[in-house]
């Protein structure tokens, strides 16, 4: 970042993947990590959504930046996402229905995700349209893969494998009832089994971190 | 008067005129995409109405809509379908049923006989019961299901142990899931009752 508050598109990318990766350095968007990465279908799902949301409204907004009167920004912000949020949802019940129902509720709830109003707010107010769709993409990215690696997790430890759909399942740990040695442990698709990952990924982020420093 | 009004215009001209553009853009996606979801909740209707049903080859809504009470002082007008089979008779009677679980809304599509007397059981067209626990309801011909397949069309009661085999109006609650047990079974009791009380009264039971 620059001395007058300008992005780079390298350090918008950077950022998004790993510096201020959203879940994981700026604990934004906990809600739905937890609640929707009971599979990594389902993580993945979200966090396409959300990479959709965040290119088009840090766009949007970025575009408006200059027009926008400082009493009517978050209002601005907020319309702009609901927009992109009712389109993706549409979207989702047009094309991937079972999909739709299985996430429920957390799709619209993606307007009062922090990520998204956060990054409106700190980058798309205040960088080019450039840096803002890929601060957007980056973040969304970062998200998708946290998402993705916990509900990996998740899966595979309640499951043994990980699903695709019906038909494509990877079996990774052989479970007993398909004549394995694998005792799925039910809890992990259960909330406990978030917080529990979760912790465990933050601490060893942390750690990482450190060592680095 | 005109100060004020040109205070208004300067203050939000950005926000009217991105409302109606947004606006425009939900309006075009939605006249795009709205027959599609509409379709697919005709198929997934069909097809769990066909999966409990197996003889039916079409459903056909009945002519007048039948009001249920669902408690509360709400009522609800029943989507009830009467299944017909290549030859146009009827063969069951299959409609959709609702009512709070654990989560959320919990609906149903359930099949009866011709004569409402017995029941083919149950497909579920909305539930976000617990992973592990509550969706246990989904499992088609599960511990769960099965013990609707066969039971007398009326009042169920729920038990939490007890012999799940047994087809009668006692079911055995799901380990760990009784709300949502407790939730199906006050689904049923509210529909299947009512709904063969409307149907008797109109004399459409054989």
């Amino acid at each position: 970042m620059s001395e007058n508050n300008e992005m780079t598109v390298g350090g918008a990318f950077l950022g998004g993947i790993w510096t201020e990766i959203p879940v994981l350095r700026l604990m934004l968007g906990l809600c739905p990590t937890l609640a929707v990465t009971t599979s990594v279908k389902s993580g993945l799902t979200m966090g396409l959504c959300v990479v959709f949301v965040l290119i088009c409204s840090n766009a949007v907004v970025s575009m408006m930046r200059n027009l926008l009167k400082p009493h009517l920004r978050i209002l601005m912000f907020t319309l702009t996402i609901a927009a992109f949020v009712t389109i993706a949802d549409m979207y989702l019940k047009a094309f991937q229905p079972e999909m739709s129902l299985k996430l429920g509720a957390y799709i619209p709830l993606i307007i009062v995700n922090c990520i998204i109003i956060a990054r409106a707010e700190a980058c798309a107010a205040k960088n080019g349209v450039l840096v803002s769709v890929v601060d957007g993409l980056a973040m969304g990215i970062g998200f998708t893969m946290v998402l993705c690696f916990l509900g990996a997790i998740r899966e595979v430890l309640a499951t043994g494998c990980i699903s695709f759909s019906d038909t494509a399942v990877l079996t990774i740990l052989n479970p007993v009832d398909k004549g394995g040695w694998f005792t799925p442990c039910t809890a992990m698709i259960m909330p406990v089994g978030a917080f529990v990952t979760l912790g465990l990924i933050l601490g060893a982020v942390n750690q990482l971190s450190r060592k680095k420093a | 008067m005109f100060s004020k009004l040109k205070l208004f215009i300067q203050e939000s001209w950005l926000l009217m005129i991105s409302s109606v553009f947004f606006g425009g853009l939900l309006a075009v996606t939605n006249a795009a995409w709205a027959p599609k979801i509409a379709q697919n909740e005709i198929s997934k209707y069909n097809t769990l109405a066909q999966s409990v049903l197996t003889a039916a080859q079409t459903f056909k809504p009945l002519a007048q809509p039948l009001t249920l009470d669902v408690g509360k002082g709400k009522t609800l007008i029943a989507d009830v379908r009467e299944g017909l089979d290549a030859a146009g008779n009827r063969v069951g009677w299959v409609f959709i049923a609702e009512g709070s679980g654990f989560a959320d809304k919990i609906r149903l599509v359930v099949a009866v006989d011709a004569k409402f007397e017995t029941l083919y059981g149950f497909s579920v067209l909305a539930c976000s019961e617990t992973p592990g626990f509550g969706d246990k309801i989904t499992i088609k011909n599960g511990f769960y299901q099965s013990q609707y397949q066969g039971a007398p069309a009326g009042k169920f009661t729920l038990a939490k142990f007890g012999d799940a085999k047994k087809i009668d109006h006692e079911i055995v609650a799901i380990t760990g899931a009784t709300v949502t047990s407790r939730a199906v079974v006050d689904i049923m009791n509210t529909f299947v009752v009512q709904i063969k009380e409307n149907l008797s009264q109109k004399g459409l039971l054989q």
